[in-house]
């Protein structure tokens, strides 16, 4: 006989899983959009939204079952994390929406010379499989999984710092692209950190431990 | 660091049935430790056997060593009866002598000690009154029949009456289980006041309960010790499985 707890954190992980492939697309679509110089501002705008209004949704239903069921152990650290999961996807795509925006309103990466919009590119990749670590790790409850990350992140903010420091020394022709890869690799470095969040929460949702991955 | 009581191998029988197995456990003074459990794992054996009331029991039989202040009160030269002094205890049903007063209730333990003192009496059943948060309700009414109260004031009642030999730790069986949600919320307040002065022990199935109240959380099952530990640490992120699954609701 399952436990009347049990129908509500199913629910709850649906959303999150839900969340989860609705981020990794928004994430993807907007960085495809910056890289092409093509403007999705509006569809990622929409993704976006939905993601914050999940959020919200995700949170209330938490607070709900914390408030009827009173859960502990693990049942209370699965609601803890999956409502700061539910926060951090949301950051996810407001992330992506700023990438879209500044590709709406500086034409993204396309002024940019060729070494800058592949060293982006790359570096995006690096960041969209984190993304996906993330969601994968949560999905199964994978900590094995979600431990990988770290070696990731280390990488993404390394190329974050190697970025400004080619950058100074070898300054872009426009200062539009200046500013949109800046911003650019800012806002990967922080979707990075936000995955790595994510897998901290795995761990410790199915363990106990708080972990630090960065 | 010393600790108020410690069990040592302590193990308990009713005849040939053997209901605690090798309970050591450490208790820390003026904290509530609450012990948790489901139906028949020795909840209530352990804490009678705490201040010797289990032996009152026919048939029962307690081996291994409990120490109150470092001195084992299983001892050969120790009187239960002081013990028992030391150690108060509330049960789950209230149960204030019925043809008593409400007075004579709080001052029935210590008369029984030989306190005869109109005064020194009346001085310790207004503050013991006051310790149970019971004297404001009931100090225009003292003569007035202690089975006159509601469940929760009896069950408070039963605490002034315990507080009134000035015990050094309270042992609490079920405070609440018979009383209704306002009656349990202010004694569970109580009991958090009651700490300050004392050491706690109470026995509850309600785990919530526990969680509230208590500073350190002990899980029996089937008469052994499973965990015991912080409260936050037990219902945050116990360690054993078995803890996990009974907390958690998927049995007991």
């Amino acid at each position: 006989m399952s436990r009347i707890i049990d129908a509500g954190l199913e629910e709850l992980s649906v959303m999150l899983c839900r969340m989860g492939e609705l981020t990794y697309e928004t994430v993807s679509l907007s960085l495809k959009g910056c890289l092409n110089g093509t403007s999705v501002y509006s569809q990622v705008n929409k993704m976006s939204d939905a993601l914050v209004s999940m959020s919200d949704q995700a949170e209330d239903k938490a607070f709900e079952l914390i408030a009827r069921f009173q859960p502990v152990a693990s049942d209370l650290r699965t609601i803890k994390s999956y409502m700061k999961i539910a926060y951090d996807f949301a950051r996810y795509s407001r992330y992506a929406l700023d990438i879209s925006y500044i590709t709406k309103q500086f034409g993204g990466l396309k002024e940019c010379e060729k070494w800058i919009t592949e060293y982006i590119e790359k570096m995006s990749e690096k960041v969209l499989t984190m993304v996906r670590t993330s969601i994968d790790a949560l999905r199964s409850h994978d900590t094995q999984l979600a431990k990988t990350i770290a070696k990731t992140e280390e990488e993404a903010d390394k190329m974050y710092f190697e970025y400004l420091d080619r950058l100074i020394e070898k300054a872009p022709a426009t200062s539009k692209c200046t500013i949109s890869s800046v911003l650019v690799v800012r806002y990967l470095e922080r979707i990075a950190d936000h995955a790595t969040y994510v897998c901290e929460s795995v761990i410790y949702l199915a363990t106990g431990e708080k972990t630090i991955l960065r | 660091m010393s600790y108020k009581i410690e069990t040592q191998n302590l193990s308990a029988w009713f005849g040939s049935k053997q209901v605690l197995q090798d309970i050591t456990m450490k208790i820390k003074g003026n904290v509530v430790t609450a012990i948790i459990g489901p139906s028949g794992c020795g909840k209530t054996t352990l804490i009678r056997c705490l201040n010797r009331m289990h032996e009152l029991t026919p048939r029962a039989k307690v081996t291994g060593k409990v120490l109150l202040d470092g001195e084992d009160i299983y001892g050969e030269n120790v009187d239960p009866v002081t013990v028992r002094r030391r150690i108060g205890m509330v049960f789950q049903k209230p149960n204030p002598f019925p043809m008593m007063s409400i007075y004579d209730n709080v001052a029935a333990g210590l008369k029984l000690n030989g306190i005869v003192d109109k005064h020194r009496l009346d001085k310790i059943v207004e503050k013991s009154l006051k310790a149970a948060h019971l004297w404001d309700e009931v100090k225009l009414e003292l003569g007035k029949s202690g089975a006159s109260l509601s469940g929760g004031q009896q069950q408070r009642l039963c605490i002034a009456r315990a507080l009134a030999i000035e015990p050094e730790v309270i042992l609490m069986d079920e405070p609440t289980s018979a009383l209704d949600p306002t009656a349990a919320a202010k004694i569970e307040q109580l009991i958090r006041i009651l700490a300050e002065d004392y050491t706690v022990v109470i026995v509850t199935h309600n785990m919530q309960q526990a969680a509230r109240v208590s500073d350190f959380t002990a899980f029996l099952y089937l008469g052994k010790l499973v965990e015991y530990g912080s409260t936050k640490d037990i219902f945050e992120n116990p360690k054993s499985e078995l803890t996990e699954k009974y907390i958690t609701g998927e049995f007991g």
